[in-house]
């Protein structure tokens, strides 16, 4: 318990403590000259993107964001190298960047001026020998998806939101056994005609009442409040939230088990529910984690659902676009709540 | 009046915790209509041997059966048949008198009109009526484990268990409490009991004494004093009986006396000797010569205190493991 939270600061600051990189970042090039290619080259040489893809139309540009597989998508279109050379051309680039997550989305955009701004300047001196006062310079298009003003609530609330729902489902499930124990009145029940499976029913429906009330009370005040958009379905949404709020309950259950005082139950829900803060992409994005922690993201139900709920929210989508995620989530939820219940039955026997 | 039926039993019951024996090879049995006390002192097995008994516990070898039932971990069936009471305070302390005992009676399915009724009965017999809204943390001790009590009887079971229900509780308190016991088993329960209180131990009809996890004496009170007594009880009264023990210690160290066990007994001497007449003569003696004036001395009936002390002196204490 004791270097618990010591070996998990060393993770945890491996993890985030890093520039952001490896944005996935997908392009459809128009032009295919030496011009756009060198523009390609130089995004990638910042080491903030990872080429996800160059794609030949924008369809899968759109299907890529709607999943949330990609951050930021470039357009250069067929003119690009001949207004770039011609006097007075205005080259322009369009630049559609994944406003559900607005933070990497930020960065995304900063690297991409960068480049073009170093890129610009290279071009008016070296190429034309002209004075950079005399030339149009580039002309930027930036649209942004999802988050038109790329505000931040929009990225930090619905994770806010995922994480507090998790929070309080794992504390009270933790609590319900543990809680028992340290008062002594577990036994009690034990001796009591309830069978097993009664006694985690019972402890179980309490908490999926107080986390669903509470994710319908969070999920107004980051509506009405920061006006984050509740653009697909709200029955979606609380059906996952209640898919949810099951992974995280046997979790929870597990814990309170396992420990033999309220004191250690709540250590420990303080030490998983860090890990999973880690992975909702709060302070860095997954992508920019090492690998190892990239795969590990995987099988953390939490990172699952915030990519869910930011979908609903902020992109409206639905089934279709989200039964990666919500298959990923009933997987884990299925693992997690076979082994939390043969384990609970056990002790409770 | 019962037929002496068997309610309960246990059978060569062994718990270890690694290579600690908790409890070794137990055996005994209940009956209705009769309370049975498990007497020990702290860590010697009791509790063990209760959750072994209520199948809360695997024991390590032996077996366990209540009702006809073995106790194995799915024996939920008899579970409606039997009532315990454990150390902690098996209440909820955040609920009031009322929902913690309508819970119980939930608990163990009473229908409502049923319930209705026993819960009342439940908070008369605990001498609670006009603090029905109480929370259970804010009664006193002693109130606190009638009400445990009646809330462990409510669904009216047949054995019923109790682990040390009057720690800690005033000499009153655990008078009324006993009084309680003894009108219930009047209706035909078994009681099995722990406790570390000898004054307690005289009211069981069957006894058994458990130190280091094995039983070293069994029977009814009479039978343990008449027969596992190592002698008898001489009963000096004195003044100065610090004295007197410091007096008979020496004696005993250098050879001039003999007996099994000396002890003081409120503001008494009481020593255990098998032969009593031979040595009464020779105590006075050492005691005149000390001058030391002796109110009375006479051979009196053992205290189960008396037969428990003596007892354990008798054991060569193992190492102790706690």
């Amino acid at each position: 318990m004791l270097i618990g939270g010591a070996i998990e600061l060393l993770m945890v600051g491996w993890a985030t403590s890093r520039p952001i990189t490896n944005l996935p970042l997908m392009i459809w090039d128009q032009d295919h000259s030496p011009a756009s290619r060198e523009l390609v080259l130089a995004l990638e040489n910042t080491g903030t993107f990872l080429l996800e893809d160059q794609v030949q139309s924008l369809s899968p540009i759109e299907d890529a964001l709607n999943h949330g597989d990609v951050i930021a998508a470039l357009i250069i279109p067929p003119d690009y190298s001949t207004q770039l050379t011609s006097p007075l051309g205005k080259p322009t680039l369009s630049v559609i960047l994944n406003g559900a997550e607005s933070i990497p989305a930020r960065e995304a955009q900063r690297a991409i001026e960068g480049v073009v701004h170093d890129l610009g300047e290279q071009v008016v001196i070296q190429h034309l020998g002209l004075d950079p006062e005399q030339t149009a310079g580039f002309n930027f298009s930036l649209r942004v998806w999802f988050n038109e003003s790329l505000s931040e609530a929009y990225y930090t609330t619905p994770a806010e939101l995922g994480l507090m729902l998790e929070f309080t489902i794992l504390l009270f499930a933790a609590m319900t056994f543990s809680r028992e124990k340290e008062f002594g009145t577990l036994e009690q029940m034990l001796v009591m005609p309830f069978s097993s499976l009664e006694i985690i029913l019972g402890k179980a429906i309490p908490v999926i009442l107080i986390g669903l009330a509470d994710f319908g009370l969070m999920l107004g005040v980051v509506h009405f409040a920061f006006h984050v958009p509740i653009r697909g379905s709200g029955l979606l949404l609380f059906v996952l939230a209640l898919g949810y709020t099951i992974v995280e309950l046997g979790k929870g259950m597990a814990i309170s088990v396992f420990s033999k005082s309220q004191h250690q139950a709540f250590l420990l829900v303080l030490m998983i529910g860090m890990i999973d803060f880690m992975f909702l992409g709060y302070a860095v994005p997954v992508e920019s984690m090492p690998r190892i922690m990239q795969l590990l993201a995987n099988i953390i139900p939490a990172h699952h659902w915030l990519n869910i709920l930011r979908s609903i929210l902020l992109k409206g989508s639905g089934l279709s676009s989200l039964w990666p995620s919500i298959l990923a989530l009933v997987i884990l939820g299925l693992i997690i709540n076979t082994f939390s219940l043969l384990y609970v039955r056990r002790k409770l026997e | 009046m019962y037929d002496n039926q068997i309610t309960g039993r246990a059978e060569n019951l062994v718990k270890k915790f690694g290579d600690f024996k908790a409890v070794n090879k137990v055996s005994f049995e209940l009956h209705r209509g009769e309370i049975f006390g498990f007497l020990g002192p702290n860590g010697s097995g009791k509790t063990t041997t209760i959750r072994m008994m209520l199948g809360l516990l695997t024991p390590t070898q032996g077996q366990v059966e209540i009702l006809g039932t073995k106790m194995d971990g799915k024996s939920s069936s008899i579970l409606p048949r039997i009532g315990y009471m454990s150390q902690s305070f098996s209440l909820y302390n955040d609920l009031t008198v009322l929902q913690n005992l309508n819970y119980y009676g939930q608990a163990y399915g009473l229908d409502s009109s049923e319930r209705k009724l026993r819960v009342q009965e439940a908070v008369a017999m605990s001498g609670l009526t006009g603090s029905e809204h109480t929370h259970t943390k804010d009664l006193a001790g002693g109130w606190r484990q009638r009400l445990a009590l009646s809330a462990a009887i409510l669904h009216q079971p047949e054995v019923l268990f109790l682990d040390e229900p009057t720690a800690g509780v005033d000499p009153i308190s655990r008078r009324s409490f006993w009084d309680l016991l003894y009108t219930l088993v009047a209706q035909g329960i078994s009681v099995f009991i722990t406790t570390h209180y000898m004054d307690e131990a005289e009211h069981c009809h069957k006894l058994a004494f458990i130190q280091h996890g094995e039983i070293i004496a069994q029977g009814s009170p009479e039978e343990i004093k008449k027969n596992i007594m190592p002698g008898q009880v001489l009963e000096i009264d004195t003044d100065q009986a610090d004295k007197v023990i410091r007096i008979l210690r020496e004696a005993y160290q250098k050879g001039k006396l003999d007996y099994k066990d000396l002890e003081l007994h409120g503001s008494l001497v009481h020593l255990i000797t098998p032969q009593v007449q031979s040595h009464s003569r020779n105590i006075k003696k050492l005691l005149t010569a000390d001058n030391i004036s002796i109110n009375s001395m006479s051979v009196v009936e053992p205290t189960l205190e008396d037969v428990f002390i003596a007892c354990m002196r008798d054991k060569v204490p193992e190492v102790h493991h706690e």
